[in-house]
């Protein structure tokens, strides 16, 4: 594999005044890989992406692109175009002037200038905007004009941050599916930054999950999905989130309000408090499950998702089918023990034995 | 209600306008006078308009074109000497997190409060002994001193305003730190730039106490021309109005020309000067 836009941060760390941003992390992004960096605000995601991009200098650790070590080298110097969460358009150029200013910052022949911004222009399809000021464009038109601005260079490297949280809904699927289909066509090492797990999982060939300035867990949208390594990670992920319970599994016999459920594995015969984490699109309508009551309905359209009461403990489930439910009606539902996972009290997950 | 409203508001509007403007058409109307019809009473009466107190000043004996030339020297200078110091000077104190940044603005208003008659002694004794008496350098040296920390305090807010991510881009983008300066934050500055040097300008362009005393014979702006015009035994009313309008074009043009960045530069002036205090 050819080593172009490979992304390695060893031990970085970065604290503004007395809060610590991020700890010292350890990645490595692969050339051409989609990556997301994905958690909640404040979890040190963004600062990773900025301290990739040459906007923050580390405190601690070092930064390479390519095997070249870049901690101190400027943002312009690292071959790395950016995406703005505002789009950072330049509002006194036209569109065809901001699509050109890499270009022109590196004294690019006025002919060729011309020709890149057009075909990066029809790239993104605002080839006839491209006299317009970006006050004059739509939402989705200035996230086009940027998107457009940052490819015009061939850059190695993709940086991303939050690019789709100021469109519409509608707006926002088709162009997160326009980002993933750029950045194969054009072969580059995409880095994404998004509090929305549901982007990072349709976007992303790996991702990173930051809670509190670590990486907690790493891998592809499949692994993170479905082999949450923490509670924290569980909660995290999933729309609406991983369900988790307080019970006490005693060998292979889970109790979780009263009701049992027998795992596949255990972890010993003594007693030990955990949390079930059960997903709620793995919790079916079964006559001879657990009584539980519906509190509330919604109705989706193809699925339901209900709001259960299982004894004392809240529970969210969505059922495949279109039902409606009366409101304390009494329901019983099924949980399958090999889509459980288990977590401790504290946080980790705990694997089960075979026995 | 509202057209009562209306009638109410433009009468007031009218009002003010006129009280505002008076002395200004005053002045048109006895610069057209000749000596004699100035000191007619009552005043208002018809009369036969005249050029000659125009002619008299603009290339008569009392002719006022040397010291339009010092004006104009002065009041260019000055502003493009402030401008010069203050646009650096405002942007790095808006970006950078400085410490003691509110007291630094704090000071500059202080500075402000301080009266000019205080130092008049003191500038005339400091330019004795320098040298700086009776020249330009000297009196652009005191214009600049009062100018500037006013210019860097106003264009503060105008490079606040500059969302850092746009400059962060231009970096990204392969600009240089001054690059991005120059093409992306100074040509959104520009209407604060344009309030400035209206401000700057009209300060030079008016004043009258530091010339009085620091300006000697040998640098005579017009403001301190214009009392040549008040002598012990007359007042020559005629020439000394043309003369104040002559003086007050430049104003008017430059005021004219920058007026819509004026209009939206004190607004915005306004709100954000009172949060950031």
């Amino acid at each position: 594999m050819s080593l172009n836009g490979a992304v390695s941060l060893a031990s970085v760390g970065k604290r503004f005044g007395n809060y610590v941003a991020l700890h010292k992390i350890d990645l490595d992004i692969r050339p051409g890989e989609f990556f997301s960096l994905l958690g909640p605000s404040g979890s040190g995601k963004t600062t990773t992406l900025r301290i990739i991009a040459g906007l923050e200098t580390p405190d601690t650790g070092q930064v390479s692109i390519d095997g070249r070590d870049v901690t101190h080298l400027a943002p312009g110097d690292r071959d790395a175009a950016m995406v703005f969460q505002s789009y950072a358009l330049y509002p006194h150029m036209t569109v065809a002037e901001n699509i050109g200013f890499p270009l022109r910052m590196i004294k690019t022949p006025r002919a060729d200038i011309e020709r890149q911004v057009r075909q990066a222009a029809e790239r993104v399809r605002i080839a006839h905007l491209l006299h317009r000021r970006p006050g004059q464009l739509s939402g989705g038109q200035q996230q086009r004009c940027a998107l457009a601005r940052a490819i015009v260079r061939s850059p190695r490297l993709f940086l991303l941050d939050e690019p789709l949280s100021n469109l519409d809904a509608k707006l926002r699927a088709e162009t997160r599916a326009e980002i993933k289909l750029l950045q194969r066509k054009l072969d580059v090492t995409a880095i994404y930054v998004t509090h929305d797990q549901e982007e990072a999982m349709t976007l992303s060939d790996r991702m990173a999950i930051f809670i509190e300035g670590r990486i907690v867990q790493l891998g592809t949208p499949e692994e993170v999905f479905g082999r949450p390594v923490s509670s924290t990670v569980a909660d995290f992920l999933g729309n609406p989130p991983m369900n988790l319970l307080p019970g006490m599994l005693v060998g292979n016999r889970l109790t979780v309000e009263g009701q049992t459920l027998h795992l596949a594995g255990g972890v010993g015969n003594d007693p030990r408090p955990v949390l079930m984490g059960v997903r709620p699109g793995d919790i079916t309508l079964d006559p001879n499950g657990w009584p539980a009551t519906v509190v509330l309905a919604e109705l989706l359209g193809e699925s339901v998702i209900a709001d259960l009461l299982l004894g004392q403990a809240p529970l969210k489930a969505r059922f495949n089918q279109m039902r409606r439910f009366a409101e304390n009606e009494p329901v019983r539902i099924g949980i399958d023990p090999a889509r459980v996972h288990l977590f401790d009290p504290t946080g980790p997950r705990i694997d089960l034995k075979q026995n | 209600m509202r057209s009562l409203r209306r009638t109410i508001g433009l009468t007031a509007l009218g009002c003010f306008l006129f009280v505002w403007a008076f002395p200004v058409l005053w002045a048109i109307v006895t610069s057209l006078k000749s000596e004699r019809d100035v000191l007619e009473y009552p005043p208002i009466r018809p009369f036969t308009p005249t050029l000659e107190a125009y002619r008299a000043i603009l290339s008569g004996s009392s002719s006022l074109w040397l010291n339009l030339e010092s004006s104009v020297i002065l009041t260019v200078f000055t502003t493009l000497i402030s401008i010069l110091f203050a646009v650096p000077a405002a942007y790095a104190l808006a970006r950078l997190r400085l410490p003691g940044r509110r007291g630094l603005g704090f000071g500059i208003l202080a500075a402000q409060m301080l009266p000019p008659v205080g130092l008049v002694i003191p500038y005339f004794l400091i330019f004795t002994n320098l040298g700086l008496l009776n020249t330009y350098p000297g009196l652009i040296f005191v214009y600049v001193y009062f100018s500037l920390p006013f210019a860097i305090w106003l264009l503060i807010s105008y490079f606040e305003d500059v969302p850092r991510e746009m400059e962060e881009a231009a970096l990204i983008d392969r600009a240089s730190r001054f690059k991005a300066f120059w093409y992306v934050v100074l040509p959104q500055v520009k209407g604060g730039v344009a309030v400035t040097v209206v401000f700057v300008f009209l300060n030079a362009w008016n004043e009258f106490l530091f010339a009085v005393t620091l300006g000697g014979r040998t640098v005579r702006p017009v403001t301190v021309a214009m009392y040549n015009f008040i002598s012990l035994e007359q007042t020559r009313w005629a020439e000394l109005s043309a003369a104040s309008l002559v003086a007050m074009a430049p104003v008017i043009l430059l005021g004219f020309a920058a007026q819509k960045h004026i209009v939206k530069g004190l607004t915005l002036g306004a709100v954000k000067g009172t949060s950031r205090q």
